[in-house]
């Protein structure tokens, strides 16, 4: 019964950052490309079954489900070296190979087309599991197979497996400069309305932060996908690692986001990772996080869980397990989740893209073709609009001691947590 | 011979009486008594004694016995006094003599020569004495003693001044002569003095001294008598001696006392020895002593001789040194007086003291500014302190406890092998010497400890080859008698050497062979709940079993259950044997206990690790594991919870559809227990926290490094018990929070106790979204009944949240306010934790200690 987590990759970045997670994750375990154990990793210690099966003849099997609507990236995944790692029934490649153009509606409307296959595949991996935890989502928001297929499993998810977990790993696109998916903000926004009311925890991924990292800070100058990929990957892994080496607490993802997540709906995490080594550079930095706004300054914590590896003396902080099997450069590393209501500045920015966009209304052709949006039925923009406004308030309302008044007329008692990472979880 | 003998008897006697009495008429063969004056018959009988005793003496002359060297000397005598004729005529008649050989002949020529000479000298030297008044002395002719100066030496007893007096009368004759020799003068005077002495004295000196020399030796003498009253010997009043006579006997005596004081003990205690504990020791002590007395006989073997020897007058020559007087014995005596009395004293302040008490009180009497005292004792505890030594050598060495008479300072009780090391042996301490100190004979104690531990417990035979060594370094021979009293230095580094490999080798044998670290370790991942994974399926698949009562709950069950939970978790790749060690365990259960409140996880320790995890340990950890558990359990609720509201579950669902205020109450009451167990999750997540960070890891890596820093088991026992009471104490177990503890037991159950409201609430919620989605039963009274039931059912259940959360907020401000009175430094820890943000402190002075309105 080891709490198995399946990995739900979507699109061409959910399959990226989910290889890099996977490499990570193979070399912290002692996993060869093949999946096979190495020698020198035999002895037990770690959890590996969370994350992978084994199959009769030794080799571990990562649970993850690798969707596409294109096949560049996954094929480029099965050419690799990494080919024999993953389980062939697992992927899944849309027939036509069209992908979906950037359009969330198109994503959306061609996971449902493809509910079936794409439900098979989960339910045998959900079967193949003794007391499955939860789904893990790893794709981007700005998108379309990413951003539209991935809400339409997040409904789809929530609806057949209500009991479990889904987290997920959204990548926010960069705002800082214009991208070539000009659509963007409606994919965006309408894929915010499925994290807020379908999943149970996403952790923010902001490629705008991620950028001014690799730039500012490891002095790159145009960071490239495989660059940012590889601080993806290396949040995702840590933020696991509880997980894979159990200790006294926080054993399990529920435990992990029960503490983390007080509010329900105020369940994005922002993440901050030390040393950060990108080819041998090493910075402290956070990776992902709020817009530096002046209003950046009335942000508070909710929640804070530092998971610091390494040798760590136990008598100064938290401490995890780390791999024994990954040399890195630094006895020490701690990563930081948190649910920080500077999030919702990445929120409102959104918002506001979005309504620059929708004022225009541009762009908006590409949506009326599909079914959700046929006969110029746009409400679901607009239902969209008002769930992550009220987010927006939500995390706002957080920021004032008042907040258990908030949509409610008892005044109450309520943490509202404000203060610095110093701790190791304070809701 | 009889009748040679008779013979040679009587011829003497003849000779005798003619030499007395040369009256022809006597008969020889039978004198007539009466016929004698009784003045001759005195005489008479004196002569013949002193003749007999001569003829019989052994006494050898120092003159080599030949013939013809005397008759030589006779010839040049009579040639040198000019009769140079005679002298050619004994030559004459020598020549014949000496020819003579053969029957009827003299066999001892040389003797009648010798004789014959010493007669005629004899002659002269009367002649002289009459002539010239020199004194007689034997000493003037080197040859026999004149007959009546030898007679007042064998009859000084009574008859000394009346043989002198014939001497004078029969022999000197004028006394006028003698009265005007000046040396004559003086010589009277110590004559008349010594007559004076002898008048006042009823007992003469020589047999004073006698007497002494033999109280000495513990007898009687003549005079000089041991009396019971006085406790001394004592020469009795009656008996006519001057008084310093009498004190000077009486002081010398003391000596005699003090002996028989000393050979009483020496005889009773070897007497006593075999049946009774005299010990070892005791046994040495009169070995000892019993060396000393035997200098002590030769000292009065020697002075007994010489009291033989007749004490002369002041005026006699000196050159007869050897006399005893009171007065030299009394000189003699100064040295073994002080011996004695030192070995008196001994005897009497160790007649009740055995063993090492012994020698600590002998080596108390050692601390002695006077060297020759010193010396003394040190010979006397070298000897004691041998056994002593040996068993501490063989103690410390072989672990052997040789000790039947309860001598050692170390004492062994028969014990079970897991509490050898605590309570198999302990210090004795009355029979520690003072000569060793406490922290020496502590470390003694421990190294055989240690050696018995290892032989019993262990079943090691390592720590012979490490003992070896040591006494290797510590220049000892592992054999007998290589310590001795004196050397404390060689018996320090010998210990000291000795505890180091010993000490060494059984932490050794504990972390390699018994692997201790690792069983320590173990405990905490198991018992202590620090394998997350394990306790968490553990937790899953026997919390349905353990919510049926306790007496329905089968423990095989359990055991079954804590092997799945062993398999399915990481906690098989742990090695079997410590996993064999893990027990399921329940507790005697009362009437209506839940299988929560009775079960819980045992660790087997076994031999020798019993010895650390003794039962008193072992069921603080097991107080620590329920306390844990119960914790864990609560944490496992709240996530529970936190499950079934999970935010997608329920408020993105089809809540448009339900009546507004109906709607309101829904979201009102979850949001009610939403609040509510964020309160609860704090404080139960921070206090794990608490319990991992400041209780259970900290004082884990205080253990770790004391255990790496420890020397001996001793130190092994005192990290361990420090382990375990930091952590009791800290996580609250402790005597000091009691209260405290109540208090948090009463929050956690009040959190269980929420669970089962929060299941109930979504559980209603969900069946009302199940009939709300079922269309088919859409009637407008069965909508408006539905609407209504929902909104009563809510209403109650926020009811019973609020009055669960108004309990739990005092129970929770009655916790907080008890923690900064914990005198614990740790325990700050935790309310900075569960008062991160300073909200209950705020809270607290505005509301007066209550939370609501």
């Amino acid at each position: 019964m080891p709490r198995e987590i399946i990995t739900l990759q979507v699109g061409q970045c959910g399959n990226q950052i989910g290889m890099e997670f996977w490499k990570q994750l193979c070399l912290e375990h002692g996993i060869s490309k093949d999946g096979i154990l190495e020698d020198f990793a035999t002895q037990g210690g770690d959890r590996k079954d969370v994350f992978f099966y084994q199959a009769d003849d030794q080799h571990y099997i990562p649970r993850a489900l690798l969707m596409d609507l294109e096949p560049r990236v996954i094929n480029g995944i099965q050419n690799g070296e990494y080919r024999n790692l993953y389980n062939h029934e697992n992927v899944f490649i849309a027939d036509h190979g069209g992908g979906a153009g950037n359009n969330w509606a198109s994503g959306y409307h061609q996971g449902k087309q493809y509910e079936e296959d794409l439900m098979d595949m989960i339910d045998r991996e959900a079967d193949g599991s003794d007391s499955l935890e939860g789904f893990v989502l790893c794709h981007s928001i700005a998108g379309g197979t990413g951003s539209g297929m991935g809400s339409y499993l997040l409904e789809t998810l929530n609806d057949r497996y209500s009991k479990k977990l889904v987290q997920t790993y959204s990548v926010f696109p960069n705002q800082n400069e214009t991208s070539d998916v000009v659509v963007q903000p409606y994919n965006s926004l309408l894929t915010l309305k499925r994290l807020t009311l379908n999943a149970d925890c996403v952790v923010v991924l902001d490629n705008t932060s991620l950028n001014r990292i690799a730039v500012e800070r490891l002095h790159i100058t145009t960071p490239t996908f495989a660059q940012t990929n590889s601080l993806v990957s290396t949040v995702m892994s840590a933020s696991t690692t509880t997980l894979r080496y159990p200790g006294y607490m926080n054993n399990d993802l529920v435990g992990l986001l029960a503490s983390l997540i007080p509010t329900p709906r105020c369940h994005f995490l922002m993440t901050g990772y030390t040393p950060l080594t990108v080819e041998r550079q090493t910075k402290n930095i956070m990776v992902s996080s709020c817009a530096r706004t002046k209003e950046a300054s009335q942000a508070k914590y909710i929640s804070i869980l530092n998971i610091i590896q390494g040798e760590v003396d136990p008598t100064q902080v938290a401490l995890s397990r780390k791999s024994p099997y990954v040399q890195t450069a630094h006895r020490v590393s701690g990563l930081m989740l948190a649910s920080h209501t500077g999030i919702r500045h990445l929120f409102s920015k959104c918002l506001s893209q979005y309504e620059k966009l929708r004022k225009r209304q541009a762009f908006l052709d590409n949506y009326r073709n599909h079914p959700m949006f046929a006969d110029n039925d746009l409400t679901e923009f607009d239902e969209s609009r008002d769930i992550i406004e009220s987010l927006v308030d939500e995390y706002k309302a957080c920021e004032s001691p008042d907040y258990i008044k908030w949509g409610l007329e008892d005044p109450n008692n309520h943490l509202t947590s404000e203060g610095n990472a110093t701790g190791t979880v304070e809701p | 011979m009889e009748d040679g003998d008779q013979r040679v008897v009587d011829l003497v006697k003849e000779l005798v009486h003619r030499l007395l009495h040369p009256s022809p008429h006597s008969n020889p063969q039978n004198p007539n008594p009466s016929f004698l004056s009784t003045q001759q018959t005195v005489e008479y009988n004196q002569a013949l004694k002193y003749s007999l005793r001569i003829l019989s003496s052994r006494m050898t002359l120092s003159i080599a016995a030949d013939d013809s060297a005397m008759a030589e000397s006779i010839k040049r005598r009579l040639a040198t006094t000019g009769k140079s004729s005679e002298a050619l005529a004994f030559a004459d008649i020598y020549a014949k003599f000496s020819l003579k050989s053969g029957p009827g002949s003299i066999k001892n020529k040389w003797a009648v020569l010798y004789m014959l000479k010493t007669i005629s000298d004899d002659r002269k030297v009367r002649k002289n004495i009459l002539s010239n008044r020199m004194p007689s002395t034997s000493a003037d002719v080197g040859g026999l003693p004149t007959l009546f100066d030898n007679l007042d030496i064998s009859s000084r007893d009574f008859s000394d001044s009346r043989a002198r007096e014939s001497i004078e009368k029969g022999w000197n004759g004028g006394v006028l002569m003698v009265a005007k020799d000046p040396e004559n003068i003086r010589d009277m005077a110590y004559r008349e003095y010594a007559v004076l002495i002898k008048e006042e004295n009823e007992v003469s000196e020589e047999v004073l001294v006698r007497d002494v020399l033999y109280t000495c030796q513990g007898i009687d003498g003549k005079y000089v008598k041991f009396d019971e009253k006085v406790d001394a010997y004592v020469l009795p009043e009656l008996i006519k001696v001057p008084r310093c006579t009498r004190i000077m006997v009486r002081k010398l005596c003391e000596l005699g006392w003090l002996f028989r004081k000393v050979k009483g003990y020496i005889t009773e205690s070897m007497d006593r020895f075999p049946t009774e504990d005299v010990g070892t020791v005791g046994q040495a002590f009169c070995a000892a002593l019993q060396d000393e007395l035997s200098e002590y006989y030769k000292l009065l073997a020697v002075l007994e001789t010489q009291a033989m020897n007749p004490i002369p007058l002041v005026s006699e020559n000196a050159s007869s040194g050897n006399y005893l007087s009171l007065r030299r014995l009394s000189v003699w005596f100064s040295e073994p007086i002080v011996k004695m009395r030192l070995m008196a004293v001994l005897v009497d302040s160790c007649k009740v003291l055995k063993g090492g008490a012994m020698a600590g009180a002998i080596h108390m009497h050692a601390q002695h500014g006077d060297p020759l005292v010193n010396d003394f004792m040190k010979k006397l505890l070298r000897r004691v302190c041998s056994p002593l030594f040996e068993m501490v050598r063989s103690w410390v060495l072989e672990g052997e406890l040789e000790d039947i008479f309860a001598e050692f300072f170390v004492l062994s009780q028969p014990v079970k092998a897991e509490s050898l090391w605590r309570e198999g042996y302990r210090l004795h301490p009355a029979m520690l010497p003072s000569f060793i100190s406490q922290s020496l004979a502590r470390r003694i104690l421990r190294t055989g400890k240690s050696i018995n531990f290892l032989r019993v417990c262990c079943e090691d035979r390592g720590w012979a080859e490490a003992a070896t060594e040591s006494a290797a370094a510590a220049g000892t021979s592992t054999g007998r008698g290589g310590l001795g009293y004196g050397d404390t230095n060689a018996l320090e580094s010998l210990v000291t050497e000795a505890a180091k490999r010993i000490d060494k080798h059984l932490l050794d044998v504990m972390h390699k062979q018994y692997r201790f670290k690792e069983h320590c370790l173990a405990i905490k991942r198991y018992v202590l709940l620090g394998q997350g994974d394990f306790v968490q399926y553990l937790m899953d698949i026997v919390g349905p079993e353990l919510s049926e009562p306790a007496n329905t709950i089968s423990t095989f069950k359990l055991a079954g259950l804590l092997e799945s939970a062993v398999r399915s978790s990481n906690a098989q790749y742990d090695d079997p044997d410590i996993l064999d060690r893990l027990r399921v365990k329940m507790m005697p259960h009362n009437k209506g206990d839940r299988g929560w409140d009775v079960f819980s996880l045992e660790y087997d320790a076994r031999i020798p690790l019993n010895t650390i995890f003794t039962e008193s340990v072992m069921s603080r950890y097991l107080r620590i594991f329920n306390f844990l558990w119960k914790l864990r359990r609560v944490e496992h609720a709240l996530i529970g919870v936190w499950k079934t509201m999970k935010p997608n579950c329920v408020t993105s669902r089809f809540f448009t559809k339900l009546p507004s205020d109906v709607k309101l109450q829904l979201i009102l009451t979850s949001r009610k227990c939403q609040v509510l167990w964020d309160e609860m999750n704090h404080f139960v997540s921070n206090l794990q926290y608490y319990i991992m960070f400041e209780v259970l890891e900290v004082s884990w890596s205080n253990l770790s490094k004391e255990l790496e820093v420890a020397k001996d088991l001793d130190d092994l026992l005192g990290a361990h018990e420090k382990y375990l009471c930091s952590i009791v104490e800290k996580s609250l177990l402790g005597e000091r929070s009691q209260n405290l503890n109540k208090t948090l037991f009463t929050l956690l159950d009040l959190i269980l106790r929420f669970r089962s409201h929060a299941d109930r609430l979504y559980e209603g919620i969900s069946e009302l979204q199940s009939r709300n989605t079922d269309t088919g039963s859409w009637l407008g009274e069965g909508r408006k009944d539905l609407t209504k039931r929902a909104g009563e059912f809510l209403r109650n259940m926020g009811q019973d949240i609020d009055a669960t959360r108004k309990e739990y907020s005092s129970a929770f401000e009655g916790f907080i306010s008890q923690l900064p009175i914990q005198q614990h430094i740790d325990l700050k820890f935790l309310t900075f934790r569960l008062d991160f943000t300073e909200y209950y402190s705020q809270l607290r002075p505005n509301t007066g200690g209550k939370f609501l309105k």
